[in-house]
């Protein structure tokens, strides 16, 4: 990255002064939070920390694959006069259009049917074209992941000339970016007392990479998967009883799998609102709703990812609601 | 081979999409969009050269309550004629 500081006031990272927003991306020696969840999961026996992952500069956890995605692809001398296609359910989106285009190219998604309207107009404020798809697109091969077939396919066609895909559902540097940030962050931010990981398997690229980290520093350590119920309304999740299972997910590293339908994960986001002014996102609620089963039997330190903030699913929210808060005459 | 239009009126599409060199499913979504611009009874021509969409078309067709009128496979390309239905 090239910037160019002011004289005198160049990037300082303990005055939290920075001449590129890109500079903001977290490392170990910059990692986002770790919160106690303290309420809703009460200690007893088991510990939860979320890791907000929401603080990070284009509002995700997605911003660590993203940023490893892209510097990949620059590495390799592929993104040159090329735009970048990937299917993404929002937050991988949302970082790889900022990314995209402070790299000076432009990204085009191809997003699945569902994906909350506040999303996409983020997308298309930062410049990228969104193309809203059917998750039953292919109807003779219905794969399910309509968006993933046609950005494949986008990538593909017509020679490949002008996209290159980012594919994060098969990219390592995906898994990179978890096992050379988040993991060391979580290791160094317990002092090595994690004892439980939970994270929701997505792309996989979180629990693969931080699972490989962590199982590396203590085998005993135990890593937890989140997988959300059939046609579920937790975007980012996927639930492999409908979805192909991401080619980046390594089995050796999960211990554990724990499903979570969307009411329990709503319920559980609605409490994180207001028991812990969390503003979270509703796949936070089914990983901490996981972690509240696990703590009937366990005990120790738990981390749980909170992938994203709840600003981006107000709709969402909004139907859930219904009339509550509402003044009632 | 050639499927004839059922009846011997002549076809004159209200619009035309070419798909040459598109893998699919970017055909079927292309004509999916483009299917959305017409009025019903209105007829499309699609051309595509990807092999896979002598089955995407039709099943996305009859998935969307549209009808193929004619599919022609030409060897290196495939043209067809699709009429917007009345519940799209």
């Amino acid at each position: 990255m090239t910037t160019t500081a002011i004289p005198g006031l160049r990037t300082d990272r303990a005055a939290r002064r920075f001449d590129d927003i890109r500079e903001l991306l977290p490392d170990v020696h910059n990692p986002t939070p770790l919160v106690r969840v303290r309420h809703v999961v009460p200690d007893a026996g088991l510990s939860l920390f979320l890791k907000l992952e929401w603080l990070n500069p284009f509002g995700s956890i997605k911003d660590r694959a993203a940023a490893a995605m892209l510097a990949g692809l620059e590495d390799r001398g592929e993104l040159a006069g090329r735009e970048v296609v990937e299917a993404s359910s929002g937050n991988t989106a949302i970082a790889l259009a900022a990314l995209a285009a402070l790299a000076g190219s432009r990204l085009t998604v191809t997003i699945p049917d569902g994906v909350p309207e506040e999303k996409k107009v983020l997308l298309r404020m930062l410049g990228a074209e969104v193309w809203e798809t059917p998750d039953d697109l292919c109807p003779v091969d219905h794969p399910k992941d309509g968006a993933i077939a046609l950005a494949r396919s986008l990538a593909a066609s017509a020679g490949g000339e002008r996209f290159v895909a980012t594919n994060q559902y098969e990219n390592e540097d995906n898994v990179r970016a978890h096992y050379e940030t988040t993991g060391p962050e979580i290791w160094r931010q317990t002092e090595g007392r994690v004892r439980y990981f939970l994270a929701g398997f997505g792309t996989c690229g979180t629990i693969t990479g931080v699972g490989r980290y962590l199982k590396e520093q203590d085998s005993s350590i135990q890593i937890i998967g989140i997988e959300p119920q059939r046609g579920h309304r937790l975007p980012g999740l996927k639930s492999f009883q409908e979805a192909k299972q991401p080619t980046i997910l390594d089995w050796d590293v999960v211990d554990e799998v724990i499903g979570v339908d969307d009411e329990a994960a709503y319920a559980t986001t609605k409490r994180l609102f207001r028991e812990e002014g969390l503003i979270v996102g509703p796949s936070t609620g089914a990983i901490v709703h996981a972690a509240s089963l696990l703590g009937e039997e366990h005990s120790g330190i738990a981390v749980g990812v909170s992938p994203d903030g709840g600003n981006k699913y107000a709709s969402y929210f909004a139907e859930i609601l219904g009339d509550e808060g509402l003044p009632q005459i | 081979m050639t499927q004839s239009p059922p009846t011997q009126r002549e076809i004159t599409p209200a619009d035309s999409l070419d798909c040459s060199g598109l893998l699919c499913p970017l055909p079927v979504y292309k004509t999916a969009l483009a299917l959305g611009n017409l009025q019903p009874g209105e007829v499309l021509e699609l051309i595509t050269t990807d092999p896979g969409a002598l089955e995407d078309i039709p099943a996305m067709a009859r998935q969307r309550g549209d009808t193929v009128l004619a599919s022609e496979d030409r060897g290196s390309s495939q043209r067809f004629l699709i009429e917007k239905g009345t519940q799209t």
